[in-house]
């Protein structure tokens, strides 16, 4: 679990250009929009579109993104749990 | 009403955000080179920054240096010229189509690719939410820009604006143009873009924000005069309009101490500029200066800020002279002529202030 979450967080940087953090700096239990990584909604479609492509998960309902972006070990956690590559 | 360029700023294959290139240029002997990057740290915040992309950060960061220390009113106006818009995010996003068969696509590089992100994201960094307009006319742009703003001054309807000139090359759309003719092949030296007898020059990249204002204060770098475009003129309506922007004006063709000039080691483009001299200039200095900073779409706005430079320093370096190595002492009127193909032309007249 340990190995996904820092893989996550070394992709969220990555699509999100997050220039100057690192996954060290990235607290995998504080919210990722709003308070800590301070995200929005284009990065929310742009972790849509990284939880397809690297992982599989079509989400068929946008609703369920205010869960699973709660947290990096939250999305981590649905990751194991669903993920198709 | 007068208008006065209040400050003026750029990035470049210069070094970026000052005037070193005045006493110091360096001389590229590449075909192709990119702009040099500022340390964009100090003006953009690295959230803000992180989705823009290049040719946007050198927009946003030449906008909020022109208006560094800046007191009063909001900005009336922010009006932009670019050639080809955010090329660099527009790639990337057709890449990325191709690359996922049209499937997956992200947003940022979309939303970030029109033409006009560059003028809306100026205005959402300055949280303005005045006039905002974007003009995208090849060889022309800036020209267009700018006179979008001479108008509205002319009518009273602002009182400042902040006008840009923005393009950034991609290594694909340098191929691209490489095709047509547009890059001298092999390497680039002054004396061949001088006196040059094949096509093409080399490739810049351009990014100039200047400030306009109605009111002359102590931080006016020198007023624009008045200026005119024309479509395919002839040699007889070219004479006439100059003689009617010089009447306007209560000048001679005698005051004008140099005429800057597009002039790009393009032997096409160039001939154009030497026909021109025979029949209206004669003894009047020819200043290029694309031998330093290459060649773009909208690089006539660097020819506005270097213009202006001059009249800032009161001195014309002799590296920018194109006729003889002796430099122009106490300039008082510049004259921008540009040609875009032998087919827009352009006259904008800087007046010391």
């Amino acid at each position: 679990m340990e190995d996904l979450i820092l893989e996550l967080k070394k992709e969220i940087i990555e699509v999100l250009n997050l220039e100057e953090i690192t996954p060290e700096d990235i607290d995998s239990n504080a919210p990722l929009f709003g308070e800590g990584l301070g995200l929005d909604s284009i990065d929310a479609l742009e972790l849509i579109v990284l939880l397809e492509k690297n992982y599989g998960i079509k989400l068929e309902n946008a609703a369920q993104g205010k869960e699973i972006f709660k947290s990096v070990s939250v999305m981590a956690e649905y990751i194991k749990n669903n993920r198709k590559k | 009403m007068a208008i006065y360029i209040q400050s003026i700023s750029q990035i470049s294959i210069q070094e970026p955000l000052c005037d070193n290139w005045f006493e110091s240029p360096i001389y590229h002997r590449q075909r192709y080179v990119s702009s040099i990057e500022p340390n964009y740290k100090q003006y953009i915040n690295p959230m803000s920054s992180r989705r823009m992309g290049r040719i946007l950060k050198r927009a946003v960061t030449t906008s909020l240096n022109v208006l560094q220390g800046r007191k009063g009113n909001e900005i009336d106006a922010i009006i932009t010229a670019t050639g080809l818009g955010c090329i660099e995010n527009t790639e990337k996003f057709l890449y990325s189509m191709l690359e996922n068969n049209e499937t997956l696509l992200t947003p940022t590089y979309f939303i970030q690719s029109t033409h006009n992100t560059i003028s809306s994201q100026i205005a959402l960094e300055l949280k303005c939410n005045n006039y905002n307009s974007t003009y995208v006319h090849r060889g022309i742009s800036f020209e267009s820009a700018l006179f979008d703003a001479f108008l509205q001054f002319k009518l009273n309807k602002i009182t400042n604006a902040l006008v840009g000139a923005h393009d950034e090359m991609t290594k694909d759309m340098f191929t691209l143009y490489d095709k047509i003719g547009y890059w001298k092949k092999g390497d680039i030296c002054v004396e061949t873009l001088r006196k040059s007898e094949t096509l093409g020059s080399f490739s810049g990249e351009v990014a100039v924000s200047s400030f306009l204002s109605n009111e002359k204060n102590e931080d006016s770098i020198c007023s624009l005069a008045g200026m005119n475009i024309l479509h395919k003129p002839t040699k007889e309506k070219l004479e006439e309009t100059l003689k009617r922007l010089l009447e306007e004006n209560n000048l001679t063709l005698s005051d004008i101490d140099a005429v800057l000039v597009g002039h790009s080691g393009d032997k096409e483009n160039d001939e154009v500029y030497s026909k021109t001299k025979e029949n209206l200039f004669n003894d009047i200095p020819f200043v290029w200066y694309k031998h330093l900073f290459g060649e773009s779409f909208s690089m006539s706005g660097l020819g506005f800020y270097i213009g202006a430079t001059c009249l800032k320093k009161n001195i014309i370096p002799k590296h920018l002279v194109f006729d003889s190595p002796k430099e122009i002492l106490n300039p008082k009127h510049i004259l921008i002529y540009n040609h875009f193909q032998n087919s827009e032309h352009s006259f904008i007249l800087l007046s010391k202030c």
